[in-house]
């Protein structure tokens, strides 16, 4: 009897313990992954097409990591539904499957937004969250998403996101490893692919919106320094990072003095709220009164170093350290 | 259809051209034009005053040697006050509703010649365990909350979330939770209202799941009885007393620490992703308003909790009536269950009796103790109590102790009830709340289950070592 009972414990507390989450992994069926390999072959020619790249049966089995045999059922799939066509090896979208293709990327372009803004999910981990949910959207959904998030046009590493018929803006740039010594530029667009590149870039404290400028730059190295930081990136590296000329800034340009940096009792002015705090932070910043110009004090140091109250506009807000470091003052 | 379009059209391009930074401008120009109008419009006392008050004090209660101690001071302060005061009105209480006014309402049922089973349901079931919720909660909520709401308004409480951020930070929670926590020891459904004052979702979420883990006032009198009885029994008496309390302190702190864990491996594995803010406000100080935080603490706080517990507590009784008194071939349900479940329960080193108290005290856990003594005496076929179905408590420790003893108590089960009752599901009162805040099911089910998986866990280890060394 009492093993019986131990027994239904131990089913409950796994289905439960892990919360939830457990029991949704198991919830894809077949019918859906029809659909995840369909969008992803999609989303696969769509970007040789914008690559100006021919896709053959074999780039769309490599691509997305299945078998040749599949691939060719795959794409007689896609050429019954009318997304594709197929000339000798070359294989081209129609206009209903590059208007298919467009609907992923804008979910998940949005997605990544979503996840920037309304979430804390680490950086790193927001492309591979939006390749999961990519696929769990319906029309309706797409459109309370994209007006939650007040329609925007770029998803956080700088993409544009198509918009409900497929246009979309793109903001002309340049590679970095193409800018020239001594200009600042802003950065327009960083590549989410591959995920280690990726890493390493936000690693060096870069994001979208960032500034920068060349400090040196030879075939090994280009350095340079951001607002809150000097960094040495390879060519290789900064070739998936697209930045714009910045003339207006670059009589003041430098990096910046941090908030965390400023010593119990000195005071300062608020330069600008670094775009790397994003959301419901960014937000609860302003209501308090963080804007640039405005004065502010280091009042009080909590036990540890952190955090750290300071006295803004008559009131004192006491932040931490990893937010005060994204402020800048003067 | 068209021109609407190209009204869109024409929006999409203007926000195009202003970029993305336009929210942030917007707030720069209203702060900007608020600047403008206050500079015009209100006159500043530039002089200085000769002793800022604010800043000295604020130095002392966040200062490095004197933050902590003083805090713990405090806090000692107001449980100390809270139990002293609260022990004459509690027994006044007991003494009025259960003691006198039980027997009489009872008296005055059988008079009217209402049929049995109905007093039974009304007087020894639903009255009874309204009573006991009434007794034991009523007289400390009414004192500790005031005393805290009063600390609160004074403005010493945001300077102990300041205080305590940094341990807080390190297992992904917000300061304030140290507060939500501390009012969590008053009642857990009012600690979970209290964390509204954390106004980022994640950390929110974390203190609400976590605020089971701090030892509510229904609880501490299982607690103190228990180790009176059984760790106090085990040791020689010129130590009991200290040793006891020790206990009680220890299985206190025991739930800080679990709040603590599991506030980190929350905000590590499922809250990862909810959204997440940091911003901590620390008001001027100001001379507490005596009167309207005496109204609004009782209102807002005792009150609330109070009924809500009432409302669930009423059905309880009536269930614990029913399962003593509903016999099938001469042997009532509440026996059947405790058979059914003793071999599980005596095997995680609790009892059936114990596990039984437990379901069905869920909407109280003032009433737990009382049912554990009606449900032992059931069991047992022992002389005492008051009837089946009618909880009862004892005045004197002596003769809990010989009752639970013959009811096949060891010192195991005293030492595995005092866990128990620290890690098992919420009273129902607190399940609610959670509800209410948090207006998710998944959430609500979280926090129930999550500390009874705990508690299971932590009694049979606890049972694996006990037999081990004796």
């Amino acid at each position: 009897m009492s093993i019986i009972i131990l027994l239904i414990a131990i089913i409950v507390l796994l289905l439960f313990i892990p919360r939830i989450g457990f029991m949704k992994k198991y919830r894809k069926g077949d019918s859906k992954g029809d659909r995840i390999i369909v969008e992803d072959a999609l989303k696969h020619l769509y970007d040789f097409e914008s690559k100006k790249i021919d896709a053959t049966q074999d780039s769309v089995a490599g691509n997305l990591q299945i078998k040749r045999g599949y691939s060719a059922s795959l794409i007689e799939r896609l050429l019954q539904l009318n997304l594709i066509t197929k000339v000798h090896e070359k294989i081209s979208l129609t206009e209903k499957g590059r208007n298919y293709a467009l609907k992923v990327i804008r979910i998940h372009r949005l997605y990544e937004r979503y996840l920037a803004e309304k979430t804390s999910v680490h950086e790193n981990d927001w492309h591979k969250e939006a390749e999961k949910r990519e696929h769990d959207f319906d029309d309706e959904d797409i459109h309370k998403l994209a007006a939650s998030l007040g329609n925007p046009f770029l998803d956080p590493h700088g993409d544009p996101i198509p918009d409900a018929s497929g246009k979309m803006l793109i903001k002309e740039g340049i590679v970095l490893s193409e800018a020239v010594v001594g200009k600042v530029y802003e950065i327009t667009h960083i590549e989410d692919e591959p995920k280690e590149t990726y890493a390493q870039i936000i690693a060096q404290k870069l994001f979208h919106g960032a500034k920068l400028k060349i400090l040196e730059k030879d075939d090994l190295r280009i350095s340079f320094e951001s607002d809150n930081n000097e960094s040495i990136l390879a060519p290789v590296l900064a070739s998936n990072i697209t930045v714009m000329a910045r003339e207006d800034e670059a009589g003041e340009f430098g990096v910046n003095r941090l908030l965390s940096c400023l010593n119990q009792g000195e005071s300062s002015r608020i330069k600008e709220i670094s775009k790397a705090i994003r959301g419901l932070q960014r937000r609860r910043l302003l209501d308090f009164g963080f804007v640039p110009g405005t004065e502010i004090k280091a009042n009080l140091v909590g036990l540890g170093g952190d955090p750290v109250a300071y006295e803004v506009r008559g009131t004192v807000v006491a932040l931490r350290k990893n937010i005060s470091q994204h402020i800048y003052i003067e | 259809m068209n021109k609407k379009e190209e009204i869109l059209d024409l929006a999409n391009k203007y926000r195009w051209e202003i970029g993305e930074n336009f929210h942030d401008a917007i707030i720069e120009s209203i702060y900007k034009e608020a600047n403008e109008i206050s500079s015009v419009a209100v006159s500043k006392d530039t002089e200085k005053p000769k002793f800022d008050w604010d800043r000295t004090l604020d130095r002392l209660v966040t200062s490095r040697t004197f933050g902590l101690p003083l805090m713990l001071v405090m806090l000692a302060v107001v449980f100390w006050i809270t139990i002293q005061g609260a022990n004459i009105p509690s027994g006044l209480l007991a003494n009025v509703l259960v003691d006198y006014m039980h027997p009489l309402i009872r008296y005055a049922f059988i008079n009217l010649s209402i049929p049995m089973w109905i007093t039974g349901l009304i007087v020894d079931g639903a009255y009874l365990a309204m009573a006991w919720v009434i007794a034991v909660m009523l007289p400390p909520m009414a004192i500790f909350f005031p005393m805290f709401t009063l600390l609160e308004d004074f403005g010493y409480l945001p300077r102990v979330a300041f205080n305590l951020d940094n341990i807080y930070r390190r297992v992904g929670a917000h300061g304030k939770q140290a507060l939500t926590m501390s009012m969590g020891f008053g009642c857990n459904a009012a600690g979970i209202i209290a964390t509204r004052i954390i106004d980022s979702p994640r950390e929110r979420l974390i203190a609400i799941i976590t605020n089971n883990f701090s030892l509510c006032n229904g609880r501490w009198p299982t607690q103190i009885l228990i180790a009176t009885i059984f760790i106090g029994g085990a040791v020689p008496a010129y130590l009991a007393g200290i040793v006891s309390a020790a206990a009680v302190v220890f299985i206190a702190v025991l739930g800080i620490f679990f709040s603590l864990v599991v506030s980190w491996g929350l905000s590590k594995t499922v809250l990862k992703g909810e959204a997440s803010s940091f911003t901590l406000e620390l008001p001027p100080y100001r001379p507490p308003r005596f009167l309207q935080t005496l109204y609004t603490s009782l209102i807002d706080r005792t009150l609330f909790v109070l009924w809500r517990a009432v409302v669930f507590a009423v059905p309880a009784g009536i269930v614990i009536w029913l399962v003593a008194n509903i016999t099938y071939d001469g042997i009532s349900i509440a026996e059947y269950f405790i058979n059914w479940t003793d071999p599980f329960a005596l095997f995680l080193g609790l009892n059936g009796v114990i596990i039984l108290a437990y379901v069905i005290a869920i909407p109280a856990n003032e009433i737990v103790i009382p049912t554990v003594l009606m449900l032992t005496v059931l069991v047992s076929g022992m002389t005492g109590g008051s009837g089946a179905g009618v909880m009862f408590e004892l005045e004197s420790v002596n003769d809990t102790a010989m009752i639970l003893h013959n009811g096949g108590w060891s010192l195991l089960t005293g030492i595995n009830l005092m866990l128990f009752s620290l890690l098992h599901n919420p009273c129902s009162t607190t399940i609610y709340t959670i509800y209410k805040e948090t207006k998710s099911i998944k959430w609500t089910l979280i926090s129930t289950l999550l500390p009874v998986a705990m508690g299971i866990i932590i009694c049979l280890i606890t049972a694996q070592i006990y037999w081990l060394i004796f």
